[in-house]
């Protein structure tokens, strides 16, 4: 991960914003996220050309096109495996994913295991906000079973799955959750998960006004709870145990658990110098092996 | 002198080394300076179960695996039972006898050597013996070249320790001694050796993964499907020695998605699948044809649809390959006949994507990816190598700028000044979205108009023959290498036949197929597959009126059959 800085002029977050404006609903959580977004890359002084915003779809998904650096708007679904991609060939730029819940685990739910497990060396920023909005508000693997929506007229048939829980049980060595009403706490977990050498997942729960009615602003702020002061970021037993406090009304806060481990794009250089590899390789050998 | 084109079959179960043995021929054959092509069938279990490898050598080129062998060696009951139909007068038949479990019937003019394999391994207290046995018997019956075998059993045993090659070289000498007391009936003798070629062998799928190292690749991301897994097994071994990287996804899908993004991210980028991954690839086939990525798929086709027939020969994945997405997704599609193909097509199919900034769909099939054969070996300054258009710095910068061929400038991520968006919405030139409806046409002709100019970069279609033909084959795939002998073999009998051999399959250069017809009677289209794929695409894209000619039996067309097809409707 590279952080650099301008012509040694640290860059604020309004150089961030693309020209490109904004989309969402008046009232969408997601404007906290940007902000928190745009934040965590001045603070943490990275050149927009050396950062490359890849998405899948979704109204998180336009996240991309607001925020100045190199930007993919992929397909639903597959933002992650694209950014493993574009990340294992570029380990010396920085990688931002972003996407909702839909996107992420419904869709996508194939790739999300893998990112973690493998610890592609990037950032994914969830707004999760309990809904497909981009299609008008039918539930998502977030959603609660109170919600009553475009496919679930007479409430969802399905219990939620725990974004944390399932990033943290897969491997992911960077975990953190916020809540959009609290772009400072965005922004200081985001900023964390870009300087963080590894698969970094932020959770961040994003009011959506127009289509959720159960999971408003008021009751995101009940149910978080920030982290206490002496968790062991370490503790990965402690970590899921905070996970779980979900399910009994109080959404753990903060940084959860964050370990170093060697990336995908580390094994990968580990396997190339193990055998000597080099750009001007004398491919004649490898011709010659295959002689009779 | 012995006969210069010869077909061995062995046949067993598998387990009992009846692959090894054909690749010791094979290689020794290849050694002794002749050309060889080799077919195999593995059984569909990971342990047992029928197993076929037939070995053709010849002094001359071989293009196919021939029409029926001229020797058999059965090392069971039934390889035995499978191949007793083709036993005709003039076969050689060799078995394991006595004690091989089989009492093989002897048809009139079968010539038969009986070679007790089974008996001698039990001897020799390994079971692992009796194919060592069998092809000391085969080198001294029909001439197989004693010295390059045994550098090749050198050469293969090495690394096993002493014990392990004189084991084998004793169980080798058994086989031998065995065959020496028999009395030879038959005429098959494999030709003396010639001075060696700078050759190499390889299988059509180790064929794929050379051609993508030589053709510079730097990002490879596998997903295991039978046919087409052993291109990342080679891809695995060397792409790490010149610093690029292979990963294994966790779906087809995620593969695409990451050849996609290593591309964008600047490096030449491909996947190998089979039809069934080729399927789940679609959407994201779709999104490099709009965002304008250059990614390579190579589809080993097999039996389909569904799980179909995995190990088994078909080239029904055309249809598939060249519409298969959702909207006007444009791609380039290519179709490798031979081993030599899988190789520099490669090559070429990697500078088509970056050249033009789109999908390319390599297809190759399931009768390829196992078959080996002598190529010449590959010379390094004779590979090209083209790369993407990439922004000079000059003015200001525009992904998707309209420019008169169609191929704007690309720019790697971290180039200062070129930020932009890659995308699979409908955009205007920066990239931004845009669904004005001039503008999806507008790109709609940049997207495909870019194509227009493909047919000029490949090479032009082969045609084999000159002058008028009564009847004009077009065959594509491994096929052509069956219609090449096919056409020799009829204009030596005196027929006017002639052939056309495609290998730019999409899009179809169709003055080329026009100017062909102009010179033939009937048009005759061979194709493995049961609608006729690349008769439907003649019809609809040509004013030519072919004869279909479908097989779908899971195995490849033989010589013979084009030219009785010939023969029917001349």
């Amino acid at each position: 991960m590279s952080i650099s800085m301008i012509g040694q002029v640290a860059l604020k977050p309004k150089d961030y914003k693309s020209e490109v404006p904004v989309v969402w609903c008046p009232g969408c959580g997601h404007y906290g996220i940007l902000n928190g977004i745009y934040r965590a890359l001045s603070e943490a002084g990275i050149d927009p050309s050396r950062l490359m915003s890849i998405s899948g779809i979704g109204c998180s998904s336009r996240a991309p096109y607001f925020i100045n650096s190199y930007k993919m708007h992929t397909l639903h679904g597959r933002a992650g495996a694209v950014a493993t991609g574009a990340q294992l060939v570029r380990p010396d730029l920085t990688t931002l994913v972003m996407g909702g819940d839909g996107d992420g685990f419904s869709i996508g739910g194939g790739h999300m295991p893998h990112l973690a497990r493998k610890n592609v060396d990037l950032t994914y920023v969830l707004f999760d906000n309990g809904i497909y909005g981009l299609t008008k508000g039918q539930y998502s693997p977030t959603s609660r079973p109170e919600m009553t929506a475009y496919t679930t007229p007479y409430g969802g048939p399905e219990a939620p799955m725990n974004p944390l829980l399932y990033m943290l049980t897969y491997g992911a060595t960077y975990v953190a959750q916020a809540f959009a009403g609290k772009p400072g706490v965005c922004a200081e977990l985001i900023k964390g998960a870009l300087e963080h050498r590894g698969f970094a997942y932020v959770n961040i729960y994003s009011q959506c006004p127009t289509f959720n009615t159960v999971d408003t602003v008021e009751f995101y702020r009940d149910l978080v709870e920030t982290v206490p002061q002496d968790h062991d970021v370490t503790d990965l037993g402690a970590a899921i145990s905070l996970a779980r406090r979900t399910s009994e009304g109080c959404a753990p806060m903060g940084l959860l658990y964050k370990v170093d481990r060697p990336t995908l794009d580390m094994q990968m250089t580990a396997i190339m110098d193990g055998v000597g590899g080099r750009e001007d390789y004398d491919l004649n050998q490898i011709i010659d092996a295959n002689r009779p | 002198m012995g006969k210069v084109d010869l077909v061995i079959k062995i046949a067993g179960e598998g387990g009992e080394g009846v692959i090894s043995t054909g690749d010791f021929i094979a290689a020794a054959c290849a050694r002794a300076g002749q050309e060889v092509y080799t077919i195999k069938t593995f059984p569909a279990e990971i342990k047992g179960g029928y197993a076929m490898y037939q070995v053709r050598t010849s002094l001359d080129p071989v293009f196919n695996q021939g029409d029926t062998f001229d020797i058999l060696c059965a090392f069971n009951g039934e390889a035995y039972e499978v191949n007793r139909q083709l036993l005709r007068p003039g076969v050689a038949f060799v078995y394991d006898y006595p004690d091989g479990g089989f009492e093989p019937e002897i048809p009139a003019g079968v010539h038969a050597y009986p070679i007790p394999m089974s008996r001698t391994a039990k001897e020799m207290k390994s079971y692992r013996s009796k194919n060592m046995v069998a092809l000391g018997a085969l080198s001294v019956l029909f001439n197989i070249n004693e010295k390059t075998l045994l550098e090749v059993l050198v050469y293969k045993f090495r690394s096993k320790g002493t014990e392990k090659l004189n084991f084998n070289l004793d169980a080798f000498h058994k086989g031998k001694e065995l065959a020496e007391g028999l009395v030879k009936t038959d005429p098959w003798r494999v030709a003396d050796p010639v001075d060696p070629k700078d050759v190499i062998i390889v299988s059509g799928n180790e064929g794929v993964g050379l051609g993508a190292i030589l053709g510079g690749l730097k990002f490879y991301s596998a997903y295991p499907i039978t046919p087409a897994t052993e291109i990342a097994k080679f891809v695995a071994l060397h792409l790490p020695k010149v610093r690029g990287i292979l990963i294994q996804a966790e779906d087809e899908i995620a593969s695409l998605s990451q050849v996609l993004g290593a591309s964008y991210a600047g490096a030449r980028a491909m996947t190998a699948t089979s039809g069934p991954g080729l399927s789940l690839m679609g959407e994201m086939l779709g999104m490099a044809s709009m965002s304008e990525t250059p990614v390579l798929v190579v589809d080993v086709q097999r039996g389909g649809p569904g799980t179909g027939m995995p190990t088994k020969h078909e080239q029904s994945d055309l249809f598939l390959a060249v519409f298969g997405s959702h909207g006007d997704a444009p791609r380039i599609v290519l179709a490798v006949e031979d081993v030599k193909d899988c190789i520099h097509m490669t090559v070429e199919a990697l500078n088509l994507a970056e050249l033009y900034q789109t999908p390319v769909i390599l297809l190759s099939d399931g009768s390829l990816a196992f078959s080996t054969q002598t190529v010449p070996a590959p010379k390094l300054d004779a590979i090209r190598i083209v790369n993407r258009k990439r922004w000079d710095g000059q003015g200001v910068y525009q992904r998707y700028q309209m420019v008169a061929d169609g191929i704007s400038p690309m720019a790697d991520p971290g180039t200062p000044g070129a930020m932009h968006m890659a995308t699979g919405l409908e955009h205007g030139p920066t990239g931004a979205p845009n669904y004005v409806p001039g503008n999806h046409e507008a790109m709609h002709r940049k997207r495909f108009g870019k194509l227009q100019s493909v047919a000029e970069f490949v090479k032009p279609t082969e045609v084999d023959g000159e002058g008028w033909a009564d009847v004009g084959i077009i065959a594509w795939g491994s096929t052509i290498g069956v219609v090449r002998e096919a056409v020799t073999r009829l204009q030596a009998d005196g027929v006017k036949v002639k052939g056309f051999y495609p290998k730019l399959m999409w899009p179809m250069p169709v003055a080329q197929y026009e100017s062909f017809a102009k010179t033939c009677g009937k048009i005759l289209v061979p194709e493995v597959n049961f609608q006729g794929q690349l008769s439907h695409f003649i019809r609809s894209e040509t004013t030519l009126n072919p004869i279909p000619y479908t097989i779908c039996g899971g195995v490849p067309f033989t010589p013979i059959q084009i030219m009785n097809k010939v023969r029917e409707i001349i």
